[in-house]
């Protein structure tokens, strides 16, 4: 491989990172990402796909979505409408056949970068109906005959939760990386890639309440990188005082999502 | 090729496949790893290891087999596979790494008086230190403290600043995600949702296209379109939960509401009763966690109206007197009808078709010091309330 992964303008990836992309990309396996909420799993098939300069291909993963989605679906509904008042192309079956995301990438004249996200969201079995798919990057429209095969391997990312425990057949063929949560170096040069002229003192303030906040055990979810993004955000248009962050914790809402959480933080810091 | 590897993998509980072996041979014959020991680790990873719950048995293999190769810039790829096939090349290895460490007089480690010296010291220090060679503290050359430049002994708190391999390996950080912890409540929910057996047969409205009779309706219409409806599968397992309350099961409070409302939130159950019992089952349960006499119904009552295809979890710490399982004549929480509490739950195990027991704090094996445990371990199957134990315990309520 030529082309090689690094962190972009938009996004900061760590050494590890880079070395698992760069890895799946070399083996054309697909790459599995794991990760707290919030740390920027959805946003790396974006960065890789500019990295690299190829077409980014998103494939929103639901409770109810089925494996044959992402392959094609075949509108038999449509037909039989059709059918009854004789219009045009009801005898042509390939009309009512649309490819999916999957599909569509391996029909791509280039070769894309396949992000499918959330894949524990569907159910247990999905990922399993997934792996011939995968692995041979072809599957076949019975309805038509065809068989549609990858003119070029697309670069696949996946990305999970841990809501549901993946089959260990599917997880045999991707390669894995479990994002950390970001270090206090790696994560000044994230906020910095999002507000390049923040002023250094409400960043430090800031970063310093952020990770004790992160340090307290009894909270039930952590704000993670997208919370204090969005916390510095509200902040900087607010116009805060940066000495007076830690007493008065403006905009905590934007940090902290439960009433609970709030709470913990609101006694710990008293 | 370097298999000690793959087997001392194994040996740490790791279910490495032959797919994958060959898939790191295949990363690091494109030489993938930038001929680096770190290099090689995140890689050998990122293609082994495919949860972070395994990461921590990951890290133990990983310094066991590669302790003592401390250079970053080893060319790994030929020369290390070659040593690697010899066993005796990591004993090589470590005495190759004591010599150097023993080079210089203040550098040397020996783990044993590197902790006397530390707790000597500690017991000495009484105020922060940084820098300098003696007391503990960030910065120095002392063999204790966090950030120094020495290469071997005690690290004290603090997070990894250098990622080297051995670095991250020392840390072990990912020890947290351990599957063998005690549980969180998405885990709960995940665990309990393995619980499922789909059924059509329920009595709920018809929502869901049935394309097979959508055909035969419509050609029996005349080829005029009429749809036909069928019902959406849905989960039919029923659910009765019995949970400990009180006394010694109150150190696991908070585990216990976090499985309560697992259960509750997964919200996929055609049913779920919840009842508690205080120690032991005996004529009656209680309606709350509080257990106040009054406020219960009749074990009878259950028997009767719950019926025995409801999949039983019990929760409890089994941690009680022997009298209070053996004992006939009554127990001081509420009346026992006449029956010991063993004798209830044999008739508990008589009635419902399957049973598990959940215990937060279950001894292993056979424990002859907690008796009552040990006598409900041959009633019920009883697992750890870990989410290995859970998974366990799922699988044991699904199967035949």
């Amino acid at each position: 491989m030529t082309t090689n992964f690094t962190s972009t303008g938009e996004y900061i990836a760590s050494e590890e990172l880079m070395a698992s992309v760069n890895i799946a990309v070399a083996l054309e396996k697909p790459l599995l990402i794991k990760g707290e909420p919030g740390t920027g799993k959805t946003m790396l098939a974006k960065a890789v796909a500019d990295a690299l300069g190829k077409e980014l291909i998103v494939w929103n993963i639901k409770s109810t979505t089925k494996a044959q989605e992402g392959l094609y679906t075949y509108d038999t509904i449509q037909r039989l409408y059709d059918g009854q008042f004789g219009n045009e192309g009801v005898d042509d079956i390939a009309h009512y056949i649309k490819l999916g995301k999957l599909g569509e990438a391996f029909d791509s004249d280039k070769q894309v970068v396949l992000l499918i996200d959330e894949i524990d969201k569907a159910d247990l079995e999905f990922p399993n109906d997934l792996l011939w798919e995968l692995d041979k990057m072809e599957f076949y429209i019975y309805e038509t005959k065809k068989t549609i095969k990858a003119k070029h391997r697309p670069i696949v990312i996946i990305t999970s939760n841990a809501e549901k425990e993946l089959p260990d057949a599917f997880l045999r063929r991707c390669i894995f990386h479990y994002i950390d949560f970001p270090s206090k170096e790696l994560m000044e040069e994230i906020v910095k890639t999002h507000f390049p002229k923040i002023e250094e003192n409400l960043l430090e303030n800031a970063m310093n309440v952020f990770y004790e906040i992160r340090s307290y055990s009894q909270l039930r979810k952590k704000p993670a990188t997208s919370e204090l993004i969005d916390w510095l955000n509200a902040m900087m248009i607010g116009g805060v005082d940066p000495s007076k962050i830690k007493a008065e914790l403006p905009f905590v809402g934007v940090l902290i999502k439960k009433d609970e959480d709030l709470d913990v933080v609101r006694r710990r810091v008293d | 090729m370097f298999s000690t590897f793959f087997y001392t993998l194994k040996a740490k509980g790791l279910d490495v496949s032959l797919t994958e072996w060959i898939a790191l041979h295949d990363a690091l014959n494109k030489n993938l790893c930038n001929s680096s020991l770190t290099g090689f680790y995140y890689m050998a990873r990122a293609i082994l290891v495919k949860s972070e719950t395994d990461f921590d048995k990951f890290d133990l293999a990983f310094e066991e087999c590669f302790k003592g190769v401390k250079s970053d810039n080893l060319n790994i790829t030929d020369r290390m596979l070659e040593w690697l096939d010899k066993s005796e090349m990591t004993e090589l290895l470590h005495e190759e790494e004591r010599y150097w460490l023993n080079q210089t007089e203040d550098m040397h480690v020996d783990k044993d008086d590197v902790e006397t010296k530390f707790k000597e010291r500690l017991k000495d220090q009484d105020s922060e230190h940084n820098g300098g060679n003696y007391w503990i503290g960030t910065m120095g050359k002392t063999q204790f403290g966090n950030m120094g430049g020495n290469i071997g002994g005690i690290r004290v708190g603090g997070s990894t600043g250098y990622q080297s391999a051995f670095a991250v390996v020392g840390a072990r950080k990912y020890r947290d995600f351990r599957n063998d912890k005690m549980l969180d409540n998405r885990q709960f929910q995940m665990a309990f949702r393995k619980l499922r057996q789909f059924s059509s047969k329920l009595d709920i409205p018809k929502t869901e296209l049935d394309i097979n009779h959508t055909i035969d309706s419509t050609c029996n219409n005349g080829g005029y379109l009429k749809l036909e409806w069928e019902r959406p599968r849905k989960n039919s397992v029923k659910l009765l939960l019995l949970m400990d309350s009180g006394g010694t099961m109150i150190p696991f409070t908070k585990l216990l509401n976090e499985l309560f409302w697992a259960i509750h939130k997964s919200n996929h159950y055609k049913d779920v009763k919840t009842y508690y019992f205080h120690n032991c089952i005996y004529a009656k349960m209680y309606k709350t966690p509080e257990c106040e006499n009054g406020d219960w119904i009749d074990t009878d009552w259950m028997f009767r109206n719950i019926d025995s295809d409801y999949k039983v979890i019990i929760v409890g710490d089994a941690a009680m007197a022997p009298e209070e399982l053996y004992s006939e004549s009554g127990n001081y929480r509420g009346p026992n009808g006449g029956l010991s509490g063993e004798q209830w739950l044999l008739l508990l195990k008589q009635h419902y078709k399957k049973v598990v027991w959940l215990n937060p704090k279950m001894a292993p094996g056979e424990a002859p010091w907690r008796e009552a445990e040990t006598a409900i371990k041959k009633i019920f199957p009883m697992y750890k309330l870990t989410i290995d134990g859970l998974n366990e315990a799922m699988v044991k309520l699904m199967t035949k």
